[in-house]
């Protein structure tokens, strides 16, 4: 087995190296590289179709690459079958085996990687107990609710100590108030037994919530990998900014520079954002709807006039007209003006709020 | 209201299993509880001769013991040849699985009566499989093919097997491929995937199939006659020669006997393979 460079702190449990993988003329992994640290969550986002359950079926070796390698734990997996691959998975409809009871659901595992008797019901208890379970063991999965399944499946999933553990979608099924419960019980208990995971999810909240670095993926190709408050503020493209919540996308030209900032020119008002374009340049700024600051029309910024205004218990949403296009902004409610529809205002915001996107038109 | 709709929409199925379902099966029974008569469908004496003659005389016995050995030995085959084809068939897929399964059901577009003298030209004494042994110097004599329990067990068993094949290829190709995944993130090879988990989750498909296979076996009548003749006679042959003999008690005796094999059989195979588990499964 050849391990590839892991540095001995921070050792990858998971590495993908250049992998790819075609279905029929998809490309439905495209030349996809990340290394996945010990003991941490990593998400990969996006759209369906984006190719991350492919991704995660890769690294299970459901999936076999056309070209790059898989390594777990510093051991090139690529060519291995996956049951012989120290990994375990969380599938998003569980697939719990309806013929055997929870206990024996969640000791399939031990079983079948030959552990004795004695261990084996052991672990299945620690693992029961783990998720509050143990008064259910001997239900059959049918007899249980969504959440109670989930719980099995967690449970049958990390009894096996395994080094990595995939989740696809695994709090899908459930209703919105279980799932916010679950990735709060997910994320602990992860960071309680120190296991790294792989999770798969098309909600970006969630990737924010549980998540130590997020890939956003499009089409195949990791759009960027980063921890989720770099991913939010920093996106780097319109695409990434627009998938992880709303944005406002201004226009402009460069027209000058200062130390670590470029000045735009927009339609209306000159605005100064962290970057490094060629003056002349045409670029779009990103800033997060609760970046922007709405101010009388005789201060400072962007003009812009007020269409609509929607009450959402914490914070107002604002719609807005501008000359740059549709303007939205998020205001606290406890510090929020009296506006009232078709104000004239200006929208500003500080500079290190606005992001410069790669690939000036999406 | 609710209730009283659905019984409205009830009675007339319900009236016609009790017309022409229930009331000539216990007719049947109060015929088998009374003795012979030359002239009546049944004579005025109530006995109970019919069933002690069945279940006392060695014959009788013989015949119970040769029809479950004839049909163990199909259901035998059946399993062991149609599961493996069954497993190809469900991997196929959608549209060629379909066309195998037409193709599965070819042979029982042939009329029975067709197929059974198409076995006989090829099982007597000069048939085909005789001649051709005979002319490759194999045999010096013919062998005596025909009118053994084992033409009636190819016979029937190359009948019966595309209903196996068709319920356990139903079952497999409508296995969520996740559960054989999930087996297998957790470590078991193929071959334990497959015993632990595939072989289970079939059970539906292999319980209705066993009982197709078995209860058909029960009540096939021209294939065992064709091709077992006057000595390898089974139960359903008694149930003829005893109404061509106008013994219609004794007729409807056996009928009951036969029914309470394939009830408990039914009972058994249910009891055992317990498909019930499988089903409802959650999503």
């Amino acid at each position: 087995m050849n391990a590839v460079g892991s540095d001995m702190q921070h050792p990858a449990d998971v590495q993908l190296v250049g992998v790819r993988k075609r279905f029929g003329a998809v490309a439905a992994v495209n030349d996809v590289s990340v290394d996945i640290e010990r003991g941490t969550i990593f998400s990969l986002l996006g759209p369906s179709g984006c190719g991350k359950t492919t991704t995660l079926r890769l690294v299970a070796g459901f999936e076999q690459p056309d070209a790059g390698d898989v390594y777990i734990r510093g051991a090139r997996v690529t060519s291995m079958p996956p049951y012989r691959r120290d990994f375990s998975m969380v599938f998003q409809s569980y697939a719990l085996f309806p013929h055997l009871t929870v206990a024996e659901n969640v000791a399939f595992g031990p079983r079948m990687r030959r552990v004795a008797r004695g261990d084996r019901a052991r672990s299945v208890d620690e693992a029961l107990e783990l998720v509050k379970l143990r008064a259910l063991a001997d239900r059959y999965p049918r007899q249980l609710s969504g959440g109670q399944q989930q719980r099995v499946a967690l449970a049958r999933a990390i009894v096996v100590k395994p080094a990595v553990l995939l989740l696809d979608e695994p709090l899908g099924a459930l209703d919105k108030l279980l799932r916010e419960e679950m990735q709060v019980e997910l994320r602990s208990l992860q960071q309680r037994l120190g296991i790294t995971a792989v999770f798969v999810t098309h909600d970006q909240e969630e990737a924010l919530t549980l998540s130590d670095r997020v890939a956003v993926m499009r089409n195949g190709v990791i759009e960027q990998i980063g921890a989720p408050r770099e991913i939010y503020d920093r996106p780097r493209n319109a695409f990434v900014a627009s998938f992880l919540g709303a944005s406002n996308f201004i226009d402009g030209v460069v027209v000058g520079r200062e130390a670590a900032s470029i000045v735009v020119e927009t339609p209306g008002t000159r605005v100064s954002v962290p970057g490094d374009k060629a003056s002349g340049e045409r670029v779009r700024i990103a800033v997060r709807p609760e970046r922007l600051r709405m101010a009388r029309a005789d201060a400072q910024g962007l003009p812009a006039t007020i269409r609509d205004i929607v009450y959402r218990g914490p914070v107002t949403h604002f719609y807005m007209d501008s000359a740059s296009g549709p303007l939205l902004a998020y205001q606290q409610n406890a510090r929020a003006g009296d506006w009232t529809i078709g104000d004239e205002v200006r929208c500003a915001w500080d500079p290190d709020s606005a992001v410069v996107l790669d690939g000036a038109r999406e | 209201m609710k209730s009283a709709w659905g019984w409205f929409l009830l009675t007339p199925p319900l009236v016609l299993a009790l017309v022409f379902f229930v009331v000539p099966l216990v007719y049947l029974f109060w015929v088998s509880l009374h003795a012979s008569s030359t002239s009546e469908l049944y004579g005025a004496a109530l006995t109970l001769r019919n069933y002690t003659d069945v279940l006392g005389d060695s014959f009788y016995l013989t015949i119970v013991r040769r029809t479950l050995g004839v049909a163990a030995v199909i259901l035998g085959l059946c399993l062991v040849i149609g599961y493996p084809v069954a497993y190809f068939v469900a991997l196929l897929p959608v549209r060629r699985r379909m066309l195998a399964i037409l193709l599965l059901l070819f042979p029982l577009m042939v009329s029975n009566v067709v197929r059974a003298y198409g076995w006989v030209s090829l099982l007597e004494r000069r048939g085909v499989v005789n001649t051709t042994l005979r002319d490759l110097h194999l045999i010096d004599a013919p062998l005596d093919l025909l009118y053994t329990p084992s033409a009636v067990v190819i016979a029937l068993m190359t009948i019966l097997l595309p209903y196996m094949v068709i319920s356990i290829a139903n079952t497999l190709a409508a296995l969520d491929r996740r559960y054989q995944e999930a087996a297998q993130a957790l470590g078991a090879s193929p071959l334990r995937t497959f015993l632990h988990v595939t072989l289970p989750l079939s059970t539906p498909g292999v319980a209705s199939g066993t009982l197709l296979v078995f209860l058909l076996t029960l009540s096939a009548y021209v294939t065992i006659t064709l091709l077992g003749g006057p000595r390898s006679k089974l139960l359903v042959s008694l149930v003829y020669d005893s109404v061509t003999a106008f013994q219609w008690p004794r007729a409807a005796a056996l009928a009951f006997v036969l029914l309470a094999l394939a009830l408990a059989f039914t009972g058994l195979i249910l009891a055992l393979l317990r498909p019930g588990r499988v089903q409802g499964a959650a999503r």
